[in-house]
């Protein structure tokens, strides 16, 4: 037995012993309408035990749920929910027999009610003043202006409307949210910058993405990577064998639309011994990439060969005894989300080593609205690596300088004497 | 030497009484004349004059002989400097290591290419040139010591712009590292003594020589000795309690003949005493 239902063993056997007897009468009213047998009789019927086919909303074991995990299914909520769902007979919230939570509810329901009629009359003065003339409005200047602040106070009251809502609270909450709906996309955007986003922007400044790669960017797209199956924190040491194919994104955007991005992946430690400094390498460049609040993954070796990909993947290797590279993804978003002329950009953007990202971004108009950041260095797998794709310098290794010491300067040398 | 220090208080003690014994001196002025019976008009006028001559002109007297003998403590009082301070001023030349600043907290914070020191110490990370400088957008209160690498390069640099570095790297035919037994060997030549490590295959073709100065086998032979002898210990047998029990009372009697030895110390050292 799981500590969590151990500790609401008491509350629960409470609830059963008081609930359960009372509300037979109330579910058999409820359910007079049907003839066929209700559920929990269907699943009497059915002879296979729990810890066979545990159910994801009701298992609450550890054990059980790692099963479930390894066949791919992750538990929903919390274990103690799920430990606290499996004695409660699930009565939907309507029958619930609490008089206060029944009065708070038409509180709630009675405000989404009033919110809803708010909407109604924000898109009738929107649909009025989009009719006007633009002489009518006081110039295009003022007019967009006023379009603009009333399409943002309809967005906040859909929010509004919505955010008290215990059931969409739950859902969110289990992982079901839509996000085609204004108040999940609102509510996730929350949760990414309560805490993935300070540590995305935290890594990426500390590692000096932001001043090395692109002068500024500032995250409202989440972004995550994968190699393979493998999540990647931001910032992470990622092996060089396990990099050689391109990693998958999932750029979860929180705005209503669609959007035409353009990917790179950048190192910007490439050493350079002649110079005696860094150099930078592109090693992915996709162009004209949708993406769309519902439609977030990006694997970056599944686009289309002869219309987004600039620059295929190129693994990463470091050489040995060169400090950590850091690769870091940059998504940016193209104007207007209007299509780049990929056989322009191909043509261009041909040459891996002597572009800077800074560069591209001025020339075709982009604006960082995402990053991601992966490290690596030489490892055990490298030289393997570095062979498949042919690294020039394979056998070279990278040591320290001497620095010549100052000459001995006796200060003052009277005084000694 | 004391005494006037200790006055202080008292002085403060007679401001409150005085015009009280005053006004009583007054009264009993003409009362003096009477025989003295009473204990209390006994000890007014005896306190009365040493509480006077200490209110009215209060100096103290420092003689030449005791100045002469100097103050307790001179030194705790005045320690030798600590030699803080700029060591390298703006514009000099450091290289990696060069101690730029000594100081008490942090009056001076390391800026691009310096560290701080377990003791505040502001100290180069690279060769370049010393800069003094503030950086508002950093810090507002801030004063920073940097280091560039031209002589005529400005301090601090632009936010946005990449950050200036040097590789400081050489490339070199790569090393495999030796694969092997890990274990030291020692050889002498015209530079010195270098202790290495030796391959497995030369660690067993015999005594080498090792660091300490001795000629002898790897650490890991001499573990193998048992092995190549062909000593084979008692495989251990958990059923076998008949010796796990000798065992165990080999050991208990060995723990008690060592406690009554310590006992029998203890008591020795005593009565020593």
């Amino acid at each position: 037995m799981a500590h969590c239902e151990r500790a609401s063993r008491p509350l629960l056997q409470c609830l059963r012993s008081s609930y359960a007897r009372s509300l037979t009468g109330l579910q058999v009213q409820a359910r007079g309408f049907q003839s066929t047998a209700g559920v929990a009789e269907a699943q009497s019927e059915e002879t296979q035990p729990f810890h066979k086919n545990p159910d994801p909303e009701l298992v609450s074991s550890p054990r059980l749920e790692r099963r479930l995990m390894r066949q791919g299914t992750t538990p929903i909520g919390s274990r103690r929910r799920r430990a606290a769902l499996q004695g409660s007979p699930n009565i939907p919230f309507e029958q619930l027999p609490y008089q206060c939570f029944q009065e708070a509810r038409n509180v709630l329901l009675a405000d989404r009610a009033e919110k809803l009629e708010e909407i109604e009359k924000m898109r009738q003065r929107i649909a009025r003043v989009e009719a006007l003339s633009t002489e009518e409005a006081g110039g295009e200047q003022s007019r967009k202006s006023r379009l603009g602040a009333m399409q943002l106070h309809l967005e906040q009251l859909k929010i509004h409307a919505d955010i008290n809502d215990p059931l969409v609270k739950r859902k969110f909450e289990d992982g079901q949210g839509d996000m085609s709906k204004p108040i999940y996309r609102f509510l996730a955007d929350r949760k990414w910058r309560e805490y993935r986003r300070k540590i995305l922007v935290q890594r990426i400044t500390q590692m000096k993405v932001i001043p090395d790669v692109l002068p500024h960017c500032d995250p409202v797209v989440d972004t995550k990577l994968y190699f393979g199956k493998r999540q990647v924190q931001a910032g992470d040491y990622v092996l060089a064998n396990v990099s050689t194919s391109a990693p998958k994104l999932d750029v979860q955007m929180f705005e209503r639309g669609e959007k035409l991005v353009t990917i790179a992946v950048v190192d910007s430690d490439v050493p350079n011994v002649e110079a005696d400094s860094f150099d930078y390498k592109t090693h992915y460049l996709a162009v004209n990439v949708p993406i769309s609040a519902v439609n977030t993954k990006v694997d970056l070796a599944q686009l289309s060969e002869d219309s987004q990909v600039v620059l295929p993947w190129l693994p990463p290797v470091a050489q040995k005894g060169s400090p950590y590279h850091r690769l870091s993804v940059l998504i940016m978003e193209q104007k207007d989300a209007q299509p780049l002329d990929f056989a322009a950009v191909k043509a261009k953007e041909a040459d891996r080593d002597n572009t800077l990202l800074r560069t591209i971004q001025a020339r075709y108009h982009l604006k960082a609205i995402g990053a991601h950041l992966f490290r690596s260095q030489f490892d055990e797998t490298t030289l393997e690596v570095m062979n498949q794709i042919g690294f020039k310098g394979v056998e070279l290794e990278l040591r320290r300088k001497k620095v010549e010491p100052l000459p001995y300067k006796r200060r003052n040398p009277s005084s000694f004497r | 030497m004391l005494q006037p220090r200790l006055l202080g208080p008292l002085r403060a003690l007679e401001r409150a009484f005085v015009p009280s014994i005053r006004s009583a001196q007054h009264t009993y002025q003409p009362q003096s004349l009477i025989p003295r019976t009473l204990s209390a008009s006994n000890t007014f006028p005896k306190t009365t004059p040493s509480i006077s001559r200490t209110l009215l002109p209060f100096s103290q007297v420092r003689y030449a002989s005791h100045a002469s003998q100097g103050t307790a403590n001179r030194h705790s009082r005045d320690p030798a400097g600590k030699r803080l301070g700029a060591k390298r001023s703006g514009g000099e030349y450091v290289v990696p290591g060069c101690i730029i600043f000594k100081q008490r907290g942090s009056k001076w914070f390391p800026g691009d290419n310096c560290a701080m020191g377990r003791d505040h110490t502001i100290y180069a990370t690279q060769a370049g040139y010393v800069r003094y400088y503030a950086d508002p957008e950093t810090h507002p209160d801030r004063k920073y010591i940097g280091v560039v690498f031209e002589k005529e390069g400005k301090l601090p640099h632009p936010r946005n712009a990449p950050s200036r570095r040097k590789l400081n790297l050489v490339a070199i035919p790569r090393i495999e590292p030796v694969e092997a037994q890990s274990d030291l060997v020692a050889s002498i030549d015209e530079n010195g003594t270098q202790v290495g490590s030796v391959a497995a295959v030369s660690a067993e073709s015999g005594p080498q020589l090792r660091p300490g100065y001795m000629y002898r086998e790897a650490n890991w032979v001499i573990g193998r000795a048992a092995e190549k002898a062909g000593i084979v210990a008692m495989s251990y047998d958990r059923g076998n309690r008949w010796l796990a029990w000798r065992k165990r009372q080999i050991r208990a009697e060995r723990a008690a003949q060592m406690k009554s030895l310590k006992g029998k110390k203890k008591a020795s050292k005593k009565a020593n005493k």
